[in-house]
This record gives C-alpha cells, sequence and structure tokens, in this order.
C-alpha cells in the first residue's frame, strides 16, 4: 500500500479547513491531532482509503493533489509577502499517492492493461502486438512481453525497458515497464511512468493525448499525467530527457528538478482540484487505444460502428473488471487463463473477516480463494456466447434459423458477425497502437507500415475458425547457423546502406512507403559492415528472408518471417449483416472468400514478391474436400426435394395403414360387441 | 409386386442404411466426431438413396406386414417393420429440417439429437428385422405366394 496513513483527507468528517491546519503542523502535532479526533469523534477515526461511497452515482471527486513524497500540492499564493505576484509552480501530482489514497494502487497495478512485463500473469489469448516500425529502415517487429508466439519479448531485439516505454507509452496507460520496481539509470531523473487513471476514466473530455504525447517524447514521464491532465505546463525549456542526458550514470539525480506550473483555475479555495471521473469507462477514452479503423481516410463516414456501441452499451459492460483491473477480455475459454493474484485474495479475505469476526485468518484466505475461483467462472457469461444466450443486458437472444448445429462446433461467433465482411483480397486496416492513431500526423495510407489486414481466417487454438488480423514482421537481421537476431532501426541504419527517400517525395509519402526492389536489398545486404562473426546479414520481410549467396539474392519462405495474427472481435455486425444471413454460399461456394480469398503477404517489397496463399491453406485445410464440398451445394435443393417427397409418401403409407389397423381394431371391437348381446 | 422388386427395395435400404449407420454412428464410435469433410459428404450423399430404399420398402411391404395380413410374418417382424419405417421418417425429416431456416439453434439441436437417437432405434430395428425375414416362409427367398 503507498497510501501514507499520516496525511488526512478531505472526507474525514472535519472539514478542509482542519486539513489547511493540519498540513501546516509537523508530524508530531498531527498524531496529537488525530488522537483528539479519535477520541472526539468517538467512532474511530478514518482515512480517505477506508470511506467508500458504494453508490451507482460517480462520486465528486474534488480532492487535493499529493506530490511523490505524498505531500499535497499547493500552488503557492498568487502574491508574495512581498506582495509581487508568484507563480503557480509545484511539485507534479502522483497518480499513485493522489488517486492510491482511496483506491489500491498496489491491486490496480496488477490489472491486464499494467501486467505484461510482471511474468506472473497466463499470456492468454494472443493479442495485439506492440509493432516497433521504422519507416526509414523499413522495420516492423511484433514485439510483446507475454511471450505470445510470432512475436518477440523486448529483451529479445535489445530493447531496454526505457526504450519500451519512451517508443511505446503513446497508447500506454503506464506502469509495468514504466513503473519498475527499482528506479535508476535515466529514471532516476525522468521519474516513472505511473498509470495514469485519467487516460481511462476521466468523463470530461479534458484529457491531452498530443500533450501528453509530446511530454514522454520528451522523457518528461514524472510530468505527464499533470500535463496531460491540462492541470499545468512544464515549467522548464529543458526537458528530463536532455537533464538526464547531462547526468553521468555513475552520479546521483539532482536534487532539483523542474516544476509544473500549475493553472490556478484547477483549484479551489482549498487547494483542491475536480476530477470528472467515473468507474465506468467513455467509450471513446478506450477508442484511444483501441480504434480498428479498415475504412481508411475519407470514407471514414462509411464505418457504422460496433453493434452494440450503437446500441447505446459501453466497451466495458462487457470487459468488465474489479479493483484488480483485471478485465474481461471476452474469449471462450478465458476462465482458465486468468490468475487470481495475492492481493486479490488478501482483500477478499479483509473482508470475509469483516463480516464474520470469528474465522480464523486461514479459514478466510481458503474461503477467499473459493469465492474468486467461482466468480472467475462467471465471467463465461460476458463472452458473447454467455450474454446471448442468458439474454443479459437486454441481448437478443441466439435464433440461428436454420444453420446446423455443426457451425458452432467449427466456428467462433465472432467468425460470422465480427470484422469487415471478406472479400477476394484482404482489407488493410489502422490501428490505435500500430498507426499512432488519436496523435497527430501525416495522413496515413494503406501502404503505411506497418501493414495490418484483416480479416484472416484462422484456427484458433480451440479449433474453431475465427477472424484474425495479421501483420508480417519486417527487419534487418543477423543469421547464425538457424538462430536469427533481429537488429533494432538503429542498428540497422548503421550497419546498411539503405535507399533514401528523394526529398521531392518526402510530403508524397511521408511514410517511406516505396517498395524495395530485389537490387537494392541486395545492395543494402552487400553494404552490411557490422562484421560476420555474429552471422550473416539478412532481410526478412513478406513471409521470406533475403541472404546473398556467392552474389546472388537468395530468398525463401522462413519460420521467423511467418505472419502474427490475432483475433479480431470488433466491430460486431448485426445479424442482418452476419456471414450466412443471405443463405449457405456466402461461405460454402467455390469463391467464398473464407475459403478462397487470397493473402498476399504485405511488407516493404514488390507486391509480387512476397507469399500469397489462399485461406485454406493459411489455415491448412484440403481444398478439394472446400472445394467439393462447395460444390454439393448445388444438389441442395434437390436433396431437399427429394428426402420431403420420400418422407411426404412414407408418411401417407404409415397414415394409410394406421388408420386402416384402426378400422380393423374398431370393427373387431363393434364385433365383439355384437357377439356378447 | 414382384419379388424381385420387394428384394431390391430391401437391398437398397439396407445396404444404404449400414453405410449411413458406419458414417454416422461409425464417427461417434471410432472417429472423431461430429462428421466432416469427405465422411460428411458421403453421408449427405447416400442419405436420398436411404430415403428412396426407404419409400419403396413401405410401398412393397407394408401389405405384407399389416396387422392381420395373409402373411407368414412373425408378428415381431411386423412390428419391427413398423418401427422402421416410423423411425425412418423420423431420421430423414430430422436430417433434412436442419437445413430449412424452420428451427432455432433450440430447435436445431433437438432436431440433431433426434436424428441421432431415432438413427439408432432405426439400425436396431433393421438389424433386427433381417433375420426375421430371412427365416419367415414370407420372406425374402420365399417364392411371392400370390
Amino acid at each position: 500500500m503507498r497510501q501514507s496513513p499520516s496525511q488526512f483527507s478531505r472526507w474525514a468528517p472535519f472539514g478542509g479547513a482542519v486539513r489547511q491546519i493540519i498540513c501546516t503542523l509537523g508530524r508530531a502535532s498531527r498524531l496529537l491531532l488525530s488522537a483528539w479526533v479519535l477520541i472526539y469523534c468517538n467512532h474511530g477515526f478514518l482515512f480517505a482509503e477506508d470511506v467508500h461511497t458504494e453508490s451507482r452515482t460517480p462520486f465528486l471527486h474534488n480532492i487535493p493533489l499529493h506530490d511523490a513524497q505524498g505531500r499535497i500540492i499547493s500552488p503557492p499564493a498568487l502574491l508574495g509577502d512581498d506582495g509581487k505576484p508568484q507563480e503557480a509552480k509545484a511539485n507534479p501530482y502522483s497518480t499513485a499517492l493522489t488517486c492510491g489514497k482511496c483506491h489500491d494502487y498496489d491491486a490496480i497495478s496488477q490489472g491486464w492493461h499494467f501486467n505484461a512485463d510482471s511474468g506472473t500473469a497466463k499470456p492468454g489469448r494472443p493479442g495485439e502486438p506492440w509493432i516497433l516500425t521504422d519507416p526509414a529502415t523499413h522495420t516492423q517487429i511484433p514485439l510483446s512481453y507475454r511471450g505470445w508466439a510470432g512475436t518477440f519479448k523486448p529483451s529479445e531485439v535489445g530493447l531496454s525497458d526505457y526504450q519500451f516505454v519512451t517508443n511505446f507509452a503513446r497508447h500506454f496507460p503506464g506502469g509495468g515497464p514504466g513503473e519498475p520496481g527499482k528506479i535508476r539509470g535515466r529514471m532516476a531523473v525522468t521519474g516513472a511512468l505511473e498509470i495514469d487513471c485519467l487516460i481511462c476514466h476521466q468523463t470530461a473530455g479534458r484529457y491531452d493525448h498530443e500533450a501528453r504525447f509530446n511530454a514522454l517524447k520528451a522523457e518528461n514521464f514524472r510530468w505527464t499525467p499533470t500535463i496531460a491532465a491540462g492541470l499545468g505546463s512544464f515549467a522548464s525549456s529543458r526537458s528530463a530527457g536532455s537533464i538526464a542526458d547531462s547526468v553521468r550514470p555513475d552520479r546521483p539525480a539532482p536534487a532539483t528538478l523542474p516544476a509544473i506550473k500549475y493553472n490556478r483555475d484547477r483549484f479551489d479555495t482549498e487547494n483542491n482540484v475536480t476530477f470528472q471521473v467515473s468507474r465506468r469507462s467513455p467509450v471513446n477514452n478506450c477508442y484511444y487505444c483501441h480504434t480498428s479503423q479498415a475504412e481508411l481516410g475519407d470514407a471514414r463516414w462509411h464505418s457504422d460502428l460496433d453493434v452494440h456501441i450503437k446500441a447505446g452499451l459501453l466497451c466495458v459492460d462487457c470487459h468488465r473488471n474489479g479493483l484488480d483491473h483485471a478485465i474481461v477480455r471476452g474469449y471462450e475459454g478465458e476462465e482458465k487463463d486468468r490468475t487470481i493474484t495475492d492481493t486479490a485474495i488478501d482483500l477478499r479475505k479483509q473482508l470475509i473477516r469483516r463480516d464474520n469476526t470469528t474465522i480464523s485468518e486461514d479459514d478466510a484466505k481458503k474461503l477467499a480463494k473459493q469465492q474468486l475461483q467461482s466468480e472467475v467462472g462467471k465471467i463465461e457469461t460476458l463472452t458473447c456466447r454467455g450474454c446471448h444466450t442468458d439474454g443479459r443486458l437486454g441481448s437478443p437472444r441466439l435464433v440461428h434459423k436454420g444453420l446446423p448445429p455443426i457451425h458452432f462446433e467449427k466456428l467462433t461467433c465472432t467468425a460470422c458477425h465480427s470484422g469487415p465482411l471478406p472479400t477476394s483480397e484482404e482489407q488493410v486496416v489502422h490501428t490505435s497502437m500500430a498507426h499512432k492513431l488519436g496523435l497527430p500526423a501525416p495522413e496515413r495510407g494503406k501502404n503505411t507500415a506497418p501493414v495490418v489486414i484483416e480479416p484472416v481466417f484462422l484456427r484458433g487454438a480451440d479449433g474453431k475458425i475465427g477472424p484474425y488480423k495479421m501483420v508480417w514482421p519486417s527487419f534487418w537481421a543477423r543469421l547464425n547457423g538457424n538462430k536469427l537476431t533481429p537488429m533494432l532501426p538503429a542498428e540497422a541504419a548503421t550497419n546498411f546502406t539503405l535507399p533514401q527517400i528523394a526529398s521531392e517525395d518526402v510530403a508524397r509519402d511521408p511514410y517511406n512507403t516505396k517498395p524495395l526492389t530485389d537490387s537494392q536489398i541486395q545492395k543494402a545486404l552487400a553494404s552490411f559492415s557490422g562484421g560476420l562473426s555474429n552471422g550473416d546479414p539478412v532481410f526478412i520481410a513478406a513471409g521470406k528472408i533475403y541472404r546473398v549467396d556467392k552474389g546472388a539474392l537468395n530468398s525463401w519462405e522462413f519460420a521467423a518471417a511467418k505472419p502474427y495474427a490475432w483475433a479480431l472481435a470488433h466491430d460486431v455486425r448485426p445479424a442482418a449483416q452476419a456471414l450466412g444471413a443471405r443463405g449457405c454460399a456466402d461461405c460454402h461456394a467455390k469463391d467464398s472468400p473464407m475459403y478462397f480469398a487470397t493473402v498476399a503477404a504485405r511488407g516493404p517489397v514488390e507486391a509480387n514478391a512476397g507469399l500469397r496463399k489462399e485461406m485454406w491453406e493459411l489455415r491448412g485445410d484440403d481444398k478439394s474436400v472446400a472445394s467439393f464440398f462447395a460444390f454439393t451445394f448445388h444438389f441442395r435443393l434437390l436433396l431437399k426435394c427429394i428426402v420431403f417427397a420420400c418422407a411426404f409418401v412414407i408418411l401417407g403409407v404409415l397414415l394409410h395403414f394406421g388408420l386402416r389397423g384402426l378400422g380393423a381394431i374398431s370393427a373387431r371391437a363393434g364385433l365383439a360387441g355384437k357377439d356378447k348381446t | 409386386m414382384s419379388r424381385a422388386l420387394r428384394k431390391f427395395s430391401c437391398g437398397v435400404l439396407c445396404v444404404s442404411g449400414l453405410f449411413l449407420a458406419f458414417t454416422g454412428i461409425g464417427t461417434f464410435l471410432f472417429g472423431k466426431p461430429p462428421m466432416t469433410h469427405w465422411v460428411l459428404m458421403a453421408h449427405v450423399a447416400v442419405a436420398p438413396l436411404f430415403a428412396l430404399g426407404l419409400v419403396a420398402v413401405a410401398l412393397t411391404w407394408s401389405d405384407r406386414c399389416q396387422c392381420g395380413g395373409q402373411s407368414s410374418l412373425s408378428a415381431l417382424a411386423k412390428a419391427l417393420f413398423w418401427v422402421i419405417l416410423l423411425a425412418g421418417l423420423v431420421v430423414i425429416l430430422s436430417g433434412v429440417l436442419p437445413m430449412t431456416p424452420l428451427f432455432d439453434t433450440t430447435g436445431e439441436h433437438l432436431l440433431y439429437l433426434t436424428h441421432r437417437y431415432s438413427a439408432i432405434v432405426l439400425i436396431g430395428a433393421i438389424l433386427l428385422h433381417l433375420p426375421l425375414l430371412a427365416l419367415s416362409k414370407d420372406g425374402l427367398n420365399r417364392r411371392d405366394r400370390r
């Protein structure tokens, strides 16, 4: 727990004036006063972290800010003692010690958005990777701390946690690699990148992502949440990054670091700041990191968005979480991938012991674990199937008239309902994490790296076919035997002479999308100046490896060049626009995209240079089966007619003889009656 | 009806029925359910033949198998015949109805189960009926007395 119990909060029932007095007193005085309050109130002493509203009404967060040392931030008065105007300079606020006063920051920091590098969280179903992209060197490397097959861990490509943060914190909410256990090196100056709660939870629309991005670029990590929240600006012409540059690694960080120049109008008379926040994050906050846009550029207006959003749901209605922020990802079988953390068990144990004072510590822990495991099972009801089976949140129940049940065993729900309708060729999609959406930049096009395509129908770990997004890695590397070591863009730029973009093309093609020709790749590989002791220089792109052997460029399909794919779930289309709504031929036809669409590997090479495969091939299916099965659908109507006609005749025979039998029984019964009379 | 036609209809029904049982029930017993790929296609392709065979059997054998009819077939054989006919009707209808937009997921699943269990009853009845038929005076190898 990072809370400082020596700090009073305004929610303690004593009023702001008392708090102001307390802040000016020393520790001893505060202890005395605390004891007095304890006795005076006669019903216990309440810290901020001990009180909760527990209402569905969002609590008005009119709260004091705390800096990284836990001190309340009080900007100096407008006029000094000498009557001269004073700037409102003070330390940046710390989310861990401001929000963390009431919301257990340690528990939150184990949530899905922050725990990738913890090593304790199960990786779960492969998700969207971070893609290290550099147009100048044609580099695009899928990265993930979670070890998803097909991605590299940052350390595997020589990327430190600090470099990871500088590259990706633009769409990373902080915590994790941004907040290592021990602060050292440059971070002693720049500060840790704490979890910025407001990225997700602010509702005022005042959060400035661009300002955050600029602060991160300058490595002003400690100051970033304050700047992004619009509370103030960085009060120095010299960035933390440049200060860190000037600090020798063996020397301690400077004691005095730049302050924040606060906006006075954000503070009330008691030095509280109002944050408009909600537990239920608005959709647009999620979209900052999770936009997925298949209609590019001006075509965005064609997008219908997700049917759930249109129906008025929020992302967090399904993707829920408790205090531990272990957000529900929403795929089937997720419950097996969930980790119940010790912190969660501890929190639950406290609640159990509160309600049952006689239970022992061990029993409470066991019970807490049982309860949490049972609750994990409930997340199944938040999957597509779970929600639409139970009619949860008013969801229409599953109908699927005329769809044989085998489809539910072979396909995910998303196969028919999510993403753009498949066409004969793959579609390019831009995502926030890959293409820095949400940040101003020259307009991104369909060749802007990294080129991500969708929907590609692949088979998941559960054997079901579903739609995926796909990206092909592209990088310069060393190949030593079978070991491939990717080079970071800076290293590649140093070791290879790469074709430069013509200055007149920069404005037209700011993302350097012109593909490399074979001769350019050969020249670049031949120019390698990094020494051959650690392996031969190679280039990975569009599913192939390129290497110069005896003066000739060779390329072949290579395992490490395989695409990385991750399941897509949104945007969900309404039932009327699902695959199959127009009939079986949506999928079972000789030209059905689900089987026969061509997936051309995309990368910084010429269009026909990469691998091309059809969907059935990517899945490892049998083409003859798919083709013949599609062919049989020509006879489907005939089959139905024959079988119904046969059924009609058989029914006629059964009725005929059945009625005759009844007649005979009736006649015999009549005769028997006559005999008796 | 000629003996040859009766024999032929019975043969078609038995061969197609056993093939369907092999692909259908066999997949559950010896393979990996559910049926897919070539096995499924073969199952569906033979299904109309089975339906036609069932119709032929219904038309050629029902008169002999009616209750109280002039036939040497035992009561059990006759009863099994009607069971075959009834189960066969259920099997073919529960096989083809899921291809129509009439039933929702629950209905489709119910039809799937109905198909499965009625097929088991049908095959059981056929396997019981065949020896009884072979042993009877009026069976497959006897001359038509009419």
